[in-house]
């Protein structure tokens, strides 16, 4: 026991700190390592085999980029699917994000019944996920089939050039879906927001700066980082959607007599590989702006 | 006097800079939020009106959001089904209640005592550790399900109570957000409580949990909804019927009910998704409060 007294004191601060921070981490890293690394390891593992699965083992062959290529090449649907999703969500992302900090803002101002609003706008987190939007898209009432073959509309889509038609009829149809995406965000959007000293729009007021002014020069800086935030959560929120075409695709291909657990595992990591880059690129854009902004 | 009786009788309260009550110039933000609002109301009506609805008006074109009839036949329906089954329904609820708190629980405080070491502690593999949580993100859960069954296979959890609570409990989106809000509580008040002598543990948990709990809140609404609505990990990693949650069974009762009784299936379908969805409602109620009120004086500046 005498061992202790005399280890004790040499363990730096900064070890000591290190030590209890790894502590703190420990439960969740082995989770992570067990339920979501290593399958993930073994999930690209698979997407390089052709994998058949019998009753009493799985086979592997290897096959080297052969479902990746076949996937990106062959493939009729997955490609045509996947820039679908690109539209989309690069559509989708700014509405939610400037959709959220208009909210929030108001959210933020003092006016009555404003607990009953903030609750009310909270409350698409119970909508998007689970139940409640599957029996909506099952019934069709998520997107609004009627806007879209309006004579007005169609009219004003064909003098659209092409490229834009997609987006446009996607943001025409799917408005309301994209406003439920946004509770968290209010939310992340508000808390930000409450963090700002009140006495600054004071000051700036004070000043002679408009309320335009304050809103570019204070309000919009001081939201850059949880623009970040909140936009990795939509992008994220918008791809685990249990409704997504492509998630859906990867799902039917998994147990297709055609696709097989290695084709699927390819179209995952080919999916990852896309939305990492999504949110590579609203990434750089936001961080170029918030430096400009800082 | 004549003036403060209108504006008593209007609720006009003051003519501030800060009016507490209503005030002519709020009318602009009523206009805005409340159409938005009703936007925001209509999915849970629906979900309350279909459950209603006889079979001729869940099947209509267009589909009607209102119900016009109501009737409680697709509630007798479901329930007549469900004295049919072979294991009572009380256990497949019992289930359900006890698997849903714990995840909550428990991936509550691993996500959050893991939030805190990433946001406050200094460490070598700190910045790495996050790194690969982002990745993970990003990653679809349903490309994981066959690697995650040999795991589980490997580890014997197959047809345990601990399958439904272990896999979930490393939530990359819950340790992403619980992370953003601790990064916004300031080094100091920490550095403070060290100064004062507060171990670690003291400080995760007297100063930090109680900081986050907006945050806290809503990853339990997250988390409740992710294990009370989840009939995967039932159907995947689960043979033993009494192991099962209501979430599988409510599943299966609408998927068998296809073929020839599929009209009447739609009915029991929408029936279930609101006895389903009542729970997260309720939750829901309960921890927005939480969300809403401690946001507003939580001590941050």
């Amino acid at each position: 026991m005498t061992g202790r007294g005399s280890f004790r004191p040499e363990i730096s601060l900064r070890v000591r700190e290190a030590l209890h921070g790894y502590g703190f981490i420990l439960i969740w890293v082995l989770g992570f390592a067990l339920f979501t690394a290593l399958p993930l390891a073994q999930t690209f593992h698979y997407s390089v085999n052709q994998v058949t699965v019998t009753a009493a083992s799985i086979n592997l062959s290897f096959v080297e980029w052969a479902n990746y290529t076949r996937a990106l090449f062959t493939d009729p649907n997955f490609v045509e699917l996947l820039v679908g999703y690109t539209i989309e969500t690069l559509v989708s992302v700014p509405i939610v994000l400037i959709f959220a900090m208009i909210i929030a803002m108001f959210l933020n101002l003092k006016f009555r019944l404003k607990g009953v609003f903030r609750v009310i706008f909270f409350l698409p987190i119970v909508i998007t996920s689970g139940p409640v939007i599957k029996e909506l898209t099952a019934q069709g009432a998520a997107s609004a089939p009627g806007i879209a073959s309006l004579p007005a509309v169609v009219e004003f889509l064909e003098q659209l050039p092409r490229a834009l038609r997609t987006p446009v009829e996607y943001l025409l149809t799917s408005f309301i879906l994209i406003l439920w995406f946004s509770g968290v965000q209010i939310l992340i959007y508000l808390s930000s927001l409450q963090k700002v000293d009140r006495s600054i729009y004071e000051a700036a007021a004070i000043d002679g700066a408009s309320s335009w002014e304050i809103f570019w020069k204070i309000i919009l800086p001081s939201l850059s980082t949880a623009t970040v935030v909140n936009a990795v959560y939509t992008i994220v929120t918008l791809s685990h959607f249990s409704e997504n075409k492509v998630i859906r695709y990867i799902y039917d291909q998994t147990y297709d007599v055609q696709g097989g657990i290695g084709y699927a595992s390819a179209l995952a990591f080919i999916y990852f590989g896309v939305m990492i880059i999504l949110l590579g690129i609203v990434y750089l854009f936001l961080m170029q702006w918030a430096k400009r902004k800082a | 006097m004549k003036q403060n009786a209108i504006r008593r009788y209007t609720g006009v309260r003051n003519r501030g800079i800060n009016p507490q009550g209503f005030h002519v110039s709020q009318i602009k933000f009523y206009i805005l939020l409340l159409p938005l609002s009703v936007v925001m109301i209509l999915p849970i009506i629906f979900i309350f009106s279909s459950a209603f609805k006889p079979p001729d008006e869940l099947f209509a074109y267009p589909p009607q959001f209102f119900v016009v009839n109501p009737t409680l036949k697709n509630f007798t329906d479901l329930f007549s089904k469900l004295s049919n089954s072979g294991i009572p329904v009380s256990r497949y609820l019992f289930n359900s209640i006890v698997i849903t708190l714990a995840t909550m629980a428990a991936s509550i405080l691993v996500s959050s005592a893991a939030a805190y070491s990433l946001s406050k502690k200094r460490f070598k593999l700190k910045r790495a550790l996050f790194a690969i949580n982002n990745l993970a993100l990003m990653f679809v859960p349903i490309a994981v399900t066959i690697p995650r069954f040999l795991v589980i296979e490997r580890l014997s959890l197959l047809n345990t109570f601990w399958v439904h609570v272990l896999p979930v409990l490393a939530m990359p989106v819950g340790l992403f957000l619980i992370k953003q809000f601790i990064d916004g509580i300031p080094d100091e008040v920490i550095e403070a409580a060290q100064i004062d002598g507060a171990s670690d543990w003291w400080i995760y948990w007297r100063i930090i949990l109680p900081m986050i709990r907006p945050a806290i809140a809503t990853i339990g609404i997250l988390t409740f909804q992710a294990a009370w609505n989840n009939a995967e990990i039932s159907t995947l990693y689960v043979n033993d019927e009494s192991l099962r949650t209501l979430a599988f069974y409510l599943s299966t009762l609408t998927t068998t009910a296809t073929g020839a009784n599929a009209v009447a299936g739609q009915g029991v379908a929408a029936a279930a998704a609101l006895i389903m969805f009542l729970p997260n409602l309720i939750i829901f109620i309960f921890l927005q409060r939480q969300v809403m009120s401690t946001m507003s004086h939580s001590g941050l500046k």
